[in-house]
């Protein structure tokens, strides 16, 4: 079977250890590098299938290595931040990242992230990687219908509304930031004030969450953006 | 009665002055007009005059323009209004006291507006000393309640390391596997209280506000319950916000650390594993946030000085790691630089812990300069 191989580029030993022993023993390959050099280097003669980005490196910026390659490949990346760095996060993934992990993390965080930056990016690669369908729950989403039901009730969208769960949907398991979904859904000139996006999520999880306030589908990454959960 | 300090008036208040002054005296010779075209009574015009110099002395700075008023409005009266029409006579009875009658009028009124504006000027300078001080005194205990509160979970886990370590093969697996997991309990303990601390750098220490920006209560809510799952997924929290969507000026990495604090505060110490209610109620001026457990309670001796890093308790069963120090204070330094106030009170059964949010960006004056008592409690 051809095991995945996963790139560290992280300074910290303890941590490029453990996240080491957590790969390996489920099932992917590894390379670990020490600093951004070395970790770019790698990136260029083995061709990983999955980089894991630690922000704050010895030699050079995390936000400069990510740049740089995302100059010549689209292999997914994950950044590794502190708790506190938010708007690191939101650049990181505003300049291509495709998802974030705050330290401390646990392996079941760790290794759920990596599948769906993979399944994500192998859904892109491979022509056929328009999904018909999301289903979570109770939940689903007819993408060819543009029907939504929740516990086969139909649910009543406007629009935007409706634009703005399917972009989520397609993108289940990953986070998206304010500014993307803003782009998206408001083109690229929207205004960068995200209050109408958020008073439209506000609806949205009126009409589908139970609670609001105790939200099962979307979930909201403060200072980030929104993440739906994988069907 | 003090008389304030007197400062050259800056051109802006002179021309204030001047245009609150002509304008009222306009209105009022107006509405004196009309009314005295209708009723032909001279002493209600008086009385508007003596009125509309009262509202000047209000709303202007300084003595002057009041007794100005006074002047004019004598004057007016006399001329246009009494007999003889349209000509000054001042030979008749009574203007002295009318005169006389109006200057005290404006005098007193001046007098009582000079002194509030001074007051109040004496009061935000107090406010500001008083901030300092307790900012110093919340510093202080902060300290202690770091050395102590980060000493004793590390002292934890040097102790059942090296314990694992040097005692390897004595133990058995489900023992080993207990100390591993003390010790991961006292590192999450750990985080939380270098996060809480972290949290407080983001208060600009200069004036202790923070920097504020409209966010979705139910989105911060949501994600600070999220947030208390990772470290305690075990605890039940139900939460309820209310149907319209808020928009409240927050920090909400802070104010999520604060929910965070207090939910774990009741996890730790109400003694009892049903679940916490998490209520938020929208009030005219802001958000108040309820957090309830149905526990023991708070020690009616402690309610006074819970948030004052005075709590550090050593529990009974040994747990004196989880102190309540630094949570609970860093909970009140945060909710304060919000402009919020933040109290607990014992229910028949178990705590409730309260902190509000003003909604506008300053809260009203009338809240914060009552001392709100930090510990109201029933019995």
């Amino acid at each position: 079977m051809n095991k995945q191989v996963v790139l560290s580029i992280e300074d910290e030993r303890n941590i490029g250890n453990y996240i080491e022993t957590i790969l390996m023993s489920n099932g992917y390959k590894t390379l670990k590098a020490m600093n951004g050099m070395s970790g770019l280097s790698l990136c260029t003669s083995h061709h990983p299938d999955l980089i894991l980005l630690d922000l704050g490196l010895p030699d050079v910026d995390g936000m400069e290595v990510l740049e740089r390659i995302r100059g010549f490949s689209n292999v997914p990346i994950i950044v590794i931040s502190a708790r506190t760095q938010e708007r690191e996060k939101v650049e990181a993934l505003d300049k291509g990242a495709d998802d974030y992990i705050t330290k401390p993390f646990g392996s079941e965080e760790l290794l759920a992230r990596i599948r769906t930056a993979l399944r994500h990016s192998n859904q892109v690669r491979s022509s056929a990687g328009t999904e018909k369908q999301y289903s979570c729950d109770e939940l689903m989403i007819d993408f060819d219908k543009r029907l939504v039901t929740l516990a086969g009730e139909d649910i009543h969208l406007t629009q935007i509304e409706y634009k703005l769960v399917s972009l989520l949907a397609k993108n289940a398991g990953k986070v998206l930031t304010y500014d993307y979904i803003l782009k998206e859904i408001w083109g690229p000139y929207a205004d960068t004030d995200n209050q109408i996006l958020r008073v439209n999520m506000a609806n949205i999880r009126r009409k589908i969450e139970k609670n609001p306030a105790e939200p099962h589908y979307i979930y909201t990454e403060i200072g980030v953006g929104y993440r739906m959960k994988e069907g | 009665m003090k008389t304030a300090k007197k400062e050259p008036m800056a051109l802006q208040t002179l021309l204030m002055n001047i245009l609150v002054t002509t304008v009222l005296m306009v209105i009022a010779t107006i509405a004196a007009q009309a009314f005295f075209h209708y009723s032909r009574n001279s002493t209600s015009v008086a009385m508007i005059y003596v009125l509309t110099v009262m509202l000047i002395a209000r709303y202007t700075t300084g003595y002057v323009p009041g007794i100005f008023a006074s002047l004019v409005g004598v004057v007016c009266v006399n001329y246009v209004f009494t007999y003889p029409y349209m000509d000054l006579n001042f030979t008749l009875d009574g203007y002295p006291v009318t005169f006389v009658g109006m200057m005290v009028v404006s005098g007193v009124t001046s007098g009582l507006t000079t002194r509030t504006k001074y007051q109040s000027e004496m009061l935000r300078e107090r406010e500001k000393m008083l901030m300092e001080a307790e900012k110093e005194t919340m510093r202080a205990n902060l300290l202690r309640a770091v050395s102590h509160d980060l000493r004793t979970p590390l002292t934890s886990i040097i102790g059942m390391a090296q314990t694992y370590q040097e005692n390897y093969a004595l133990f058995t697996e489900e023992e080993k596997l207990e100390m591993v997991r003390g010790i991961r309990e006292d590192a999450d303990w750990l985080l939380n209280m270098v996060e809480n601390l972290l949290s407080v750098t983001r208060i600009r220490m200069g004036d202790t506000r923070v920097n504020t920006s409209p966010e979705l209560l139910e989105e911060v809510v949501a994600g600070a319950v999220q947030r208390l799952h990772k470290r305690l997924p075990e605890a039940v929290v139900h939460v309820r916000v209310p149907d319209e969507v808020l928009m409240v000026p927050m920090d909400p990495v802070l104010i999520s650390q604060v929910i965070i604090n207090l939910l774990e505060n009741s996890v730790y110490h109400s003694g009892s594993t049903e679940p916490i209610d998490l209520i938020v109620e929208k009030h005219p001026d802001g958000v108040e946030f309820h957090i309830r457990d149905y526990g023991k309670g708070i020690p009616s001796d402690r309610l006074n000085t819970i948030f004052d890093g005075g709590g550090i308790e050593v529990n009974k069963s040994g747990d004196s790691h989880k102190g309540m120090g630094i949570g609970l204070t860093i909970c009140k330094t945060i909710v304060a630089a919000h402009r919020g106030e933040i109290w607990v009170l014992n229910r028949d059964k178990g705590a409730e812990f309260v902190f509000t949010l003003p909604i506008e960006g300053e809260l009203s004056e009338k809240k914060h300069t009552e001392q709100k008592p930090e510990g109201e409690y029933k019995e």
